[in-house]
């Protein structure tokens, strides 16, 4: 049984005199203990996807779906007190910006104390501290922290923080929306192996999103490739990298040095993203697909199950057959 | 501030906390500051045309003989630099030298005006603080559209009004119509009222033209408010605090207000500064014994001495003021350590 469990998932934003549709039929089950790299590029809808599911997206935004599940629980029909309820305690989520992501005039203790507190208000002080001093030496950082401001916090420890923030209550899934997008390599190579080592520890099942194919390569077990808010590719992440099927994810994977024989030229992928406010009637990636033919223009491939993974797109089996 | 960076270094042997260091690094500072305020406005005055010494004679066409005389004794014939220099020194001594009209000190005519001016001044800015983010905080957490735009028009047109006008409409319906408080005056002239019984007597005088200087300054702080509420909603701990569940009203109460009240405190300590200038308009309409309108006597008639004594006060108090804020400022935003 998946942990989590998403169904035709929509997510809309409406604007002043029209809706963009950022998020299209997202069907998607992740497996306990799955470390599942949501990849896409900006405004493949793939943060607003992690958003959705907290149900913090922004005033103008809203999701539909038929169905959402997290441990077998209707997490989609359920009121926002019901969810608040289960917020952090079964899942949480780690944010881009580490750096702002705290209030900036409290102590982090302060800020930590009172996300204990959501949950269990009998929670003392001394107790607290004593836990959170504990989790901050998980992630490797010294017990004073908890003392500090956020801005006393070099971008990499407020990362650590962060993560730490999001494991208080041990929830299985955690959703970390690119944490090591604003980090230097070095830092971002040290929290990737801090990561790998917490996901085993708190036996985690993990919603990683990023645009940097490296990074999924070496944390993930699973991918999925998301583009212009549908659901491209999904599978094992050897195998997608290694042989992508969806011609998306082979131009992605192409222009990805660290992917590529050395010496080989990277390439890009010409044109931009489709307008999403109406979107095309055809395969979403139409318009800068090199093997496009007239077949991909009637309407849209269905997600299929093909050779153990998930792929969407007309020419699957002629290409890769 | 730099240039005192020597005594920083001797207060650091001290073993201040950085607070202590900044409180006085900052105070230090006021002097150089205040002393050159002086002498851009002794030289601005010496600027203006005219000469005092034949607004002292009081004389149509004084002779050349009264005017030397004149000029003489008040030290207005030595050079300029040399009049300022006899100023500073009376400033060191506390004295801020004889008002050539009203030929008395000018410290004394600035002490009897400022307690007036300030209980004036520093009455209405409180008030203002407090109704201006009151209404602010709760508009700001109906997030209602109605209450908004309701409020929102109110303020421009009160921020809009001119402030004689409001005092004019306000002595007209309060006092003329309904007789509910004096029309001007600080005191009951015709009573001598002791104790509880006088304060109460200059509360009552005090109600409109605090009221009036109130109503101007309420729509600075529910405006300003109103946006930093507003801006810091937009803030992304804002998410991540509603992302882990904790409640709206915790959220509001202990994250939003603390984040949003920072730029209010910046234009309350800026507001306080300038109290002791006082709003002359008001007080002229009220006929409220301040600042205000013995500075505007001092312009009018070219009392120097009057004047520069009135700027000097004015200088102290705005730097002591922005002092508060700083501090204040650093109390509640760690951010800022010096």
């Amino acid at each position: 049984m998946p942990l989590l469990q998403m169904k035709n998932v929509d997510i809309n934003y409406r604007m002043k005199k029209n809706e963009v549709k950022a998020v299209r039929d997202f069907t998607l089950d992740i497996n306990e203990r799955d470390i599942v790299g949501i990849i896409g590029e900006s405004g493949s809808g793939k943060s607003t996807l992690a958003h959705g599911l907290m149900r913090i997206l922004p005033r103008n935004g809203y999701m539909k779906a038929s169905e959402i599940k997290l441990n077998n629980k209707d997490i989609l029909n359920i009121s926002d007190e019901e969810f608040r309820e289960l917020r952090w305690i079964e899942m949480s989520i780690v944010f881009q910006k580490a750096m702002s992501a705290l209030s900036p005039v409290h102590k982090i203790f302060d800020q930590m104390y009172d996300t204990i507190l959501a949950h269990k208000p009998q929670v003392s002080r001394n107790e607290a501290e004593e836990k959170l001093s504990k989790l901050l030496e998980i992630v490797n950082l010294p017990k004073k922290t908890l003392n500090m401001y956020p801005h006393e916090l070099s971008g990499g420890m407020m990362q650590r923080v962060m993560i730490s923030l999001g494991l208080i209550f041990n929830p299985k899934l955690v959703i970390l929306d690119e944490v090591t997008t604003a980090l230097d390599v070095i830092t971002q190579g040290q929290l990737l192996d801090e990561i790998k080592r917490l996901v085993n520890e708190f036996k985690l099942t993990v919603m990683m999103i990023t645009h940097d194919v490296g990074v999924v390569n070496e944390v993930c077990t699973k991918i999925a490739i998301l583009y212009a808010g549908e659901l491209l590719e999904y599978g094992n992440v050897k195998d997608i990298i290694f042989e992508p099927f969806n011609p998306y994810t082979q131009a992605l994977v192409e222009s990805h040095p660290d992917l590529n024989p050395e010496g080989s030229t990277l390439k890009g992928i010409p044109g931009i993203l489709p307008d999403l406010i109406n979107p095309p009637e055809s395969c979403i990636f139409y318009d800068r697909c090199k093997y496009r033919k007239d077949i991909c223009k009637n309407g849209k491939p269905e997600l299929q199950d093909y050779k153990g993974r998930k792929v969407k797109c007309f020419r699957v089996g002629e290409l890769h057959g | 501030m730099y240039r005192l960076s020597f005594l920083c270094s001797f207060l650091e042997v001290k073993g201040l906390s950085s607070l202590g260091r900044f409180i006085i690094r900052r105070t230090l500072s006021i002097i150089p500051m205040v002393l050159l305020i002086v002498a851009i406005n002794f030289f601005i005055i010496h600027l203006a045309p005219g000469n005092p010494a034949q607004l002292i004679s009081g004389l149509e066409q004084p002779s050349p003989e009264v005017i030397e005389a004149l000029e003489e004794q008040y030290g207005l014939n030595q050079p300029l630099i040399v009049q300022l220099g006899l100023y500073y020194r009376n400033i060191f001594q506390g004295n801020l030298g004889y008002s050539f009209i009203y030929g008395t000190s000018v410290n004394g005519l600035i002490f009897e005006r400022a307690g007036a001016t300030i209980l004036l001044t520093v009455t209405a800015a409180i008030i203002a603080f407090i109704i201006g983010t009151l209404i602010a905080v709760w508009v700001g957490r109906r997030k209602t559209k109605v209450l908004d735009s309701i409020f929102s028009v109110l303020a421009y047109i009160f921020y809009a009004m001119p402030s004689f006008w409001l005092a004019l409409v306000l002595i007209l319906t309060f006092s003329s119509t309904f007789k509910l408080f004096p029309t001007s005056g600080m005191f009951n002239v015709r009573e001598s009222y002791e104790g509880f019984a006088k304060i109460g007597d200059v509360l009552y005088h005090l109600a409109l033209p605090c009221a009036t200087l109130a109503l101007i300054q309420i729509p600075v702080f529910f405006r300003v408010t109103r946006s930093s509420i507003d801006q810091v909603h937009q803030d992304e701990y804002i998410t991540t605090f509603t992302a882990i569940g904790i409640s709206r009203k915790k959220i509001f109460k202990k994250y939003v207000l603390k984040n949003a009240i920072l730029p209010t405190i910046t234009i309350f300590g800026l507001t306080l500064g300038y109290a002791i200038s006082g709003a002359a308009l008001v007080e002229i309409v009220f006929a409220w014994p301040g600042m205000g309108r013995l500075m505007l006597d001092a312009v009018f008639r070219r009392d120097y001495n009057l004047l520069l004594g009135i700027y000097f006060v004015m200088a102290v108090c705005i730097c002591l003021a922005i002092l508060i804020t700083d501090i204040v400022y650093a109390l509640v935003d760690p951010r800022i350590r010096y």
